[in-house]
């Protein structure tokens, strides 16, 4: 018996769907076995999940508000990150250049905060964290332009200097150290909930829909424009599927490079200030991780500004879900939605494999040497 | 049976998908011979050896060594029959020495690097009767040595077969030559050789038998010295072909690109082209020859704007254009394109579509922020429909398209923005007959049409066909221009290796002018 791989035809686009599907499904039996094993009815778990908690809750659209204040950063992040990807530039850094951002806002929104509208405050804010974290992730583009170095080396441990900035924001008790409570001895980040917060706006019922959801489905849009219809779209794949081509056709490679790493960057800034906007607050834990998560989900998305939004999606109800249901099995926890998640990215992975290659066996291969 | 054959296949069919590579073929090599394997690209040479060296296996068939039935699972096994694989591409590390490179693909070769082995493999290459200095780096190596170092790596480790995938694409007519004697040698001490090529004189030279495959499926295999190069062709293509490259002689016009003095560096910085005089006429085809490496690259590159020039003019319709960026000399009607090794890395996005491709040179000029798709769907149906491009749709990815449709979308790119100069080097790389000669007459009718082409071959015979003057370079410099028809490929092989230098013959006149022009400097002058 010998097993062959053999490349396939192209798959027509819903047995795709079909295929990654079962990957899904797969990573949710396996889950299972696991809940299974430690005693718990995967069904009951599972129902209690994909549902977060919301059937027979009397404030379950409070449920869907909080899923909604961690969707928008994680989609927002990982647009953002797709448009480095698409250039092959691997900006690993969502994470560094999303905190440079929150802190940024945070700064506008303690410093100006008291003394303008809402509104003005807000849109500063969102300048504000776009144009540092846009230049946080520019430095990086610049040196490998410049330089040759290696952008994923930097961004990476960039990454540990901006967190380890908002550590020490975090933890210096100081005069001068106005991200502080002034009212505390110990060190806690300020609030600034009571002066500037995104509005939300009531549909109907008492869900209200904040105004950052809306902008970034609007973002969202607008990035699927620019990358399928702009020039400068086009600029990007160019560069990303062959520099040399790009070059031999007279565009300008290193400023495409720099423009693109800095408006993707930008974007993750935007988000920061989203997030900041809707906790009017900081913390040390302010990116909860959408700078990691927001890679898997750009691949998982194959880069696709449409499927980002749908596996977005789904990883949020992983999350939030996981959380819903550690109140019901205690004996589950919450980080069980990150085993999931692992799961359903290997497994989409292998999904890929099947989608590309056929496995086929045949009983009789040649004879044995000798 | 009192001489069993040295490989015989039997039945092997191999298939990719559904695209079927090997149908069915059955061929077979006696000992002590030399075997041509002839076919088109795609017509499943390389897949049928590499079943033979152990990279694929076959979906079904047998393959007998010696006489005794094998399967070949790996390439160790393969190596363990006495079967080795010179590729096309060299598998070697660029910078260990020879020796060290035959060291680490030796079974039993131990964890310690034995300071003796620069001697052991020594005595060897004595043995086989070759000349090369073991301690020699990889990266210090000329093709023809590479070459040399991957026969003896497969000698050493016994192989009785030895297949070499079109081992002559890259050298000299020298080199060839030297080659041809190498592999003479080997078959008179016993070995069997099978050599994959399409260049059909070398099969007349050297071969025993002909073996021919024509789109997976296996032809017929005859005596080489009872055939003739029209039948051979014929049995490869499947139809009569005429072999014959036209060449439209054309009234000479004013020269369109004149390039003086012209100075370049690569990317090391060392000189890539050195002082190099010549000039393209409207409506002559001009050819570069010379070894891989000579400069070629660099001087496209300089023509097209995407390399600096160090020193000297390069004139253009009377004006200077040193230093424009690429995209002011594309618009001045210089086109330039550039088939690399792989194929695919100049000139062409290869995940994009052929549309998207089409848009390359022009996206920009539309007004507006968005890009014109539809503008480059009509090109792209346009240039599918003149050149005979075979492809699903418009919108299908280049790189899955096959070699000779890659290189006609991105000649029908450059030959859609009207140009008065092409640069073209390698255009048929890698292209079999059919699409090689498809174009040869896109080339023909744009010179028809009174553009300049500058043509960077590979294949002298073709360019002695094609060009009407050939110029020689060597090592960045000129080593004179000769007009096709009265050369011969003795006198360009000299001249590609530097041994003969004819730049110095007519010392009343700028080097690298043809004798029998008259373009002085009055003229130039004027022109500049």
């Amino acid at each position: 018996m010998h097993i062959h791989i053999v490349k396939r035809d192209k798959l027509p686009l819903w047995k795709k769907c079909c295929f990654y599907l079962a990957a899904v499904l797969a990573a949710l039996v396996l889950g299972g076995v696991v809940l299974l094993s430690i005693g718990v009815n995967p069904l009951e778990y599972y129902t209690r999940m994909f549902t977060m908690g919301t059937m027979g809750n009397p404030i379950a659209y409070r449920v869907f508000e909080n899923y909604l204040k961690d969707f928008v950063p994680l989609v927002l992040t990982s647009v953002a990150l797709s448009l480095a990807f698409k250039m092959r530039f691997w900006n690993i850094g969502g994470e560094g250049q999303f905190i440079m951002g929150a802190i940024s806002a945070a700064f506008v929104a303690l410093k100006l905060g008291p003394s303008l509208p809402n509104a003005v405050t807000l849109l500063l804010m969102c300048l504000a964290a776009m144009v540092v974290a846009g230049l946080y992730g520019l430095l990086v583009a610049a040196l490998k332009v410049r330089f040759g170095t290696n952008e994923t080396l930097l961004t990476l441990m960039l990454n540990y200097v901006a967190l380890y900035v908002l550590i020490f924001l975090g933890e210096t008790k100081a005069d001068w150290n106005f991200f502080l409570r002034e009212d505390s001895v110990r060190p806690v980040f300020a609030s600034f909930s009571d002066w500037v917060k995104f509005p939300a706006f009531s549909l109907g019922g008492r869900f209200t829909l904040n105004i950052c959801v809306i902008l970034t489905v609007v973002v969202g849009l607008l990035v699927y424009l620019y990358l399928k219809k702009t020039k400068q779209g086009y600029e990007i794949a160019v560069v990303g599927d062959s520099a040399g081509t790009a070059r031999y056709a007279g565009m300008k490679v290193n400023r495409i490079v720099l423009r693109t790493v800095f408006l993707s960057a930008c974007l993750i800034g935007l988000a920061a200030a989203f997030k900041v906007g809707t906790a009017g607050i900081l913390s040390t834990a302010i990116t909860n991780d959408v700078g990691w998560t927001g890679i898997i989900v750009a691949w998982l998305a194959q880069l696709n500004t449409v499927a980002i939004f749908l596996v977005a999606a789904l990883i949020c109800v992983l999350h939030n879900g996981s959380v819903a249901a550690a109140a019901t099995f205690s004996r589950v926890d919450s980080s069980f939605a990150n085993m999931l998640q692992g799961a359903i990215l290997f497994l989409v992975l292998a999904a890929d494999f099947f989608i590309r290659f056929r496995v086929v066996i045949t009983k009789k291969g040649g004879r044995d040497n000798g | 049976m009192s001489q069993p054959y040295a490989i015989e296949l039997k039945g092997i069919t191999k298939a990719f998908g559904s695209v079927v590579a090997n149908k069915n073929i059955s061929l077979n090599v006696k000992q002590g011979e030399i075997l041509a394997l002839l076919g088109e690209n795609g017509s499943g040479k390389t897949t049928l050896m590499n079943m033979l060296s152990g990279i694929y296996k076959p979906d079904s068939g047998e393959i007998f060594v010696e006489g005794k039935p094998v399967s070949i699972n790996s390439p160790e096994d393969s190596k363990r029959l006495g079967i080795g694989m010179v590729h096309q591409h060299f598998k070697l590390v660029d910078v260990f020495s020879a020796a060290d490179n035959i060291w680490i693909g030796r079974e039993k070769a131990g964890l310690r690097l034995k300071k003796n082995r620069f001697a052991l493999v020594e005595e060897m290459i004595q043995r086989f009767g070759f000349d090369l200095d073991p301690a020699k780096k990889v990266y210090n190596m000329s093709v023809s040595e590479k070459q040399t170092l991957e026969i003896i790596k497969v000698l050493s480790y016994g192989a009785k077969t030895i297949i070499l995938d079109e081992p002559t694409a890259v050298l000299t007519v020298q080199e060839i030559d030297k080659l041809f004697g190498v592999l003479r040698r080997m078959k008179a001490e016993g070995h069997s050789i099978i050599i994959i090529t399409h260049k059909l004189n070398e099969v007349m030279d050297i071969s025993d038998r002909v073996a021919i495959l024509r789109k997976g499926e296996y032809i017929t295999t005859v005596d080489t010295r009872e055939t003739n190069e029209q039948e051979l062709t014929e049995w490869m293509v499947g139809r009569k072909v005429d072999l014959n490259i036209d060449r439209p002689v054309m009234e000479k016009t004013r020269p369109l690109l004149e390039l003086r003095d012209v100075t370049i560096r690569n990317d090391e910085g060392a000189l890539a082209i050195d002082g190099v005089n010549f000039y393209i006429r409207g409506g002559e085809i001009l050819g570069v020859a010379g070894i891989a490496g000579c400069g070629q690259k660099e001087l496209c590159e300089a023509i097209a704007g995407l390399r600096p020039i160090e020193k000297g003019q390069m004139i253009h319709k009377g004006d200077n254009i040193v230093g424009l960026p690429p995209k002011a000399i594309h618009e001045k009607g210089i086109s330039m394109s550039f088939i690399p090794e792989d194929r695919l890395g100049m000139g062409l996005a290869p995940s994009l579509s052929i549309t998207d491709n089409m848009l390359l040179k022009n996206y920009a000029d539309t007004k507006g922020p968005f890009v014109n798709r539809k503008q480059g769907r009509a090109d792209a149906e346009n240039v599918i429909q003149e050149l005979d491009v075979v492809t699903p749709s418009t919108e299908t990815p280049v790189r899955r398209l096959s070699g000779g449709n890659v290189q006609k979308v991105l000649l029908g790119r450059e030959i859609k923005a009207g140009p008065n100069v092409i640069v073209t080097a390698y255009p048929v790389r890698g292209l079999d007959i059919n699409s090689s000669y498809a174009i040869y007459n896109i080339l023909n009718r744009q010179k028809q049409a009174g553009v300049g082409i500058l043509f960077v071959g590979e294949d002298l015979d073709v360019m002695m066909a094609l060009c009407d003057k050939i110029m020689v370079l060597c090592h960045g410099r000129l080593m004179g221009v000769v007009h096709a028809h009265k050369t011969t490929k003795e006198e360009l092989g000299l001249m590609m290796t530097g041994a003969l230098d004819l730049t110095d013959k007519y010392e009343d006149k700028p080097a690298g002018i043809a004798k029998d022009t008259r373009f002085g400097e009055k003229e130039g002058e004027e022109e500049a």
